[in-house]
């Protein structure tokens, strides 16, 4: 597009910030949009394309980042009042591959309170709207940057993943998400979740920008102690074994988010593949892991926020009674409640019944999904059990909201590479999609594959609202 | 496992302050989480080792050499309250 002039990039960052003019008023995706400095960085790539020096693939494409990821200059608030204040004093890794690519940001966008959520019915600062429907949440945590790719506010956008935090707001937004293998792309920057699940990767609008963007942030960092150096499998993708797994075929996922894998089955069938079902009876047990082991590394993480070295501060006499304050006012509920968890399940007396129990059924899980790819290529389910749900269904009860992120959790458990591509679209005319879960550090190979599956869907909608300003 | 929660010892640990009306929520809410988390009880995981990463990597310190680093203002640029190049905070002791 830029190589043959057909498009400048200044001129496409003016379209994409034009849209977000009028779909940020409803949907409520970016926290702070860098209009300034995008269009300042747009024009030097101009002149970059015009002397025939493009620094690349992603040179001028603007790019929306999650606020849990560090831009130098900028503020990184996790959706948090705690961090109303924090401005980042240095670049992510990631953020620094994409500006050496001559990527151009659009802003930082919503998310649940530092990743905690699946609907960004948490965020401190409001929740981000779905493009399809406004009634309904757009998923989360990464919500924000599901929601602008959808809308056409960037073109694509970094999330970060800990439970399904990419793949199940790309889900209920229609769009591409991708986590990547752990330790394949550097979490440093990334204001740490959990650390020994969190992973950061792209939201895009097709599987082949996925393959770019991932290809710009892969690789070895020191900074991050988890890093790896990643030797990746690559696949001969033309005859693949594809596992269906039984336990997201069954009761707690709607026959709506079943049948697209029967869809994709078929398809699949019809170009030779062959599809087996497989069981792997302890994903059942994914839920109650994750709620082990999330939340003890949060409360672990989380300690930083005291009031001394950044983040808010409430006035005290003493500096007990300041850090006390400080973190009631600074975080809201959600990371309350998981903080009290992880701190309940690492105290003394119950560490090894609940930390140490939810670790060793963590490998026992890791080791079924080893010999189960000794059976299979790849394993398909769908990302969601349900389509996406409107606001305010689920916050009653936490294991219902905990709940859709059924089918996503297991793939970080295990450290494998996922992506969620759209199929189809409910009876509600809402987005849904099959999730591609592949061995560790075959990430190119499960992106050929889905790009090949991809091609056979044929997803051609696009969300309402854009449809809505198209007409008007 | 989860009758011996009690909120009050464990936001004290946790350093949060809550009010009355936060406790009663949260303590409903977590009630709800360990009641679930306890099947875990059923999976036999005798001799099960424990894997902290999840690719099994072994995690390695990094070498012992200078590299330029954050600058001291930038690491306090974001602290409420900064003097003579060091964090301050209220009295430990009353």
């Amino acid at each position: 597009m830029f190589q043959n002039k057909e498009m400048k990039p200044s001129e496409l960052f003016e379209q994409v910030y034009e849209t977000a003019s009028y779909t940020e008023s409803v949907l409520h995706a970016h926290l702070e949009l860098f209009y300034d400095e995008g269009l300042k960085l747009s024009k030097e790539s101009d002149r970059r394309y015009i002397k025939s020096e493009s620094l690349g693939l992603l040179d001028g494409i603007p790019i929306a980042i999650k606020d849990n990821i560090n831009i130098y200059g900028y503020k990184t608030t996790c959706s948090s009042k705690m961090l109303s204040n924090y401005v980042s004093p240095y670049d992510a890794t990631v953020i620094s591959s994409l500006k050496k690519a001559g990527i151009i940001f659009t802003g930082k966008t919503n998310l649940d309170e530092f990743a905690m959520g699946s609907s960004t019915e948490n965020s401190a600062y409001g929740p981000t709207k779905n493009p399809w429907n406004p009634d309904y949440v757009p998923g989360g945590s990464s919500g924000g940057s599901a929601a602008v790719v959808s809308a056409g506010s960037a073109v694509a956008s970094l999330g970060s993943d800990t439970g399904g935090s990419i793949r199940q707001p790309a889900s209920f937004c229609g769009v591409v998400g991708f986590k990547p293998t752990y330790g394949t792309v550097s979490r440093y920057g990334l204001i740490a979740f959990a650390s020994s699940l969190d992973q950061i990767g792209p939201i895009t609008n097709t599987v082949d920008d996925t393959r770019i963007i991932f290809n710009e942030i892969q690789g070895y960092d020191s900074k991050d102690a988890t890093s790896i150096t990643p030797e990746y499998l690559k696949l001969d993708n033309k005859k693949v074994k594809v596992g269906i797994l039984k336990e997201f075929m069954q009761e707690g996922v709607s026959e709506e988010s079943q049948n697209e894998v029967n869809k994709v089955v078929s398809l699949l069938q019809e170009k030779g593949h062959e599809v087996t079902e497989i069981s792997l009876p302890l994903t059942e047990m994914a839920l109650s892991v994750y709620y082990l082991i999330a939340p003890a590394e949060c409360s672990a993480n989380l300690s930083r926020f005291d009031g001394v070295r950044f983040g808010i501060r409430e006035a005290a006499s003493t500096s007990y009674e300041m850090m006390n304050k400080t973190r009631s006012v600074g975080f809201g509920e959600e990371v309350k409640k998981r903080i009290l968890l992880g701190t309940y399940a690492l105290s003394a007396g119950y560490f090894d019944e609940y930390y140490g129990r939810a670790l060793k059924v963590r490998s026992k899980i890791i080791s079924d999904f080893k010999d189960a790819f000794e059976k299979v290529d790849f394993i398909l389910s769908p990302t969601t059990p349900t389509p996406a749900f409107a606001f305010g269904e689920k916050t009653k009860n936490p294991l219902e909201m905990y709940l859709s992120d059924l089918c996503t959790i297991p793939a970080n458990l295990a450290g494998l590479p996922a992506i969620s591509i759209p199929t189809g679209l409910s009876k509600n005319a809402l987005p849904l999609s099959v999730q591609i879960m592949g061995k560790p550090c075959s990430d190119y190979s499960v992106i050929d594959f889905a790009e090949s599956i991809e091609e056979m869907v044929e997803f051609n909608y696009s969300a309402n609202l854009l449809e809505e300003n198209n007409e008007s | 496992m989860s009758e011996n929660f009690n909120i009050d010892d464990v936001s004290n640990l946790a350093s949060i302050e809550l009010s009355e009306d936060e406790k009663a929520k949260l303590q409903k809410d977590l009630q709800i989480i360990l009641e679930h988390v306890e099947a875990l009880k059923n999976v036999d995981i005798k001799d099960e080792k424990i894997d902290i990463h999840p690719l099994s990597k072994v995690l390695e310190l990094r070498k012992d050499e200078s590299k330029e680093s954050l600058k001291h203002e930038d690491a306090m640029m974001n602290s409420p309250e900064t003097k003579d190049g060091h964090f301050v905070v209220p009295p430990s002791i009353e």
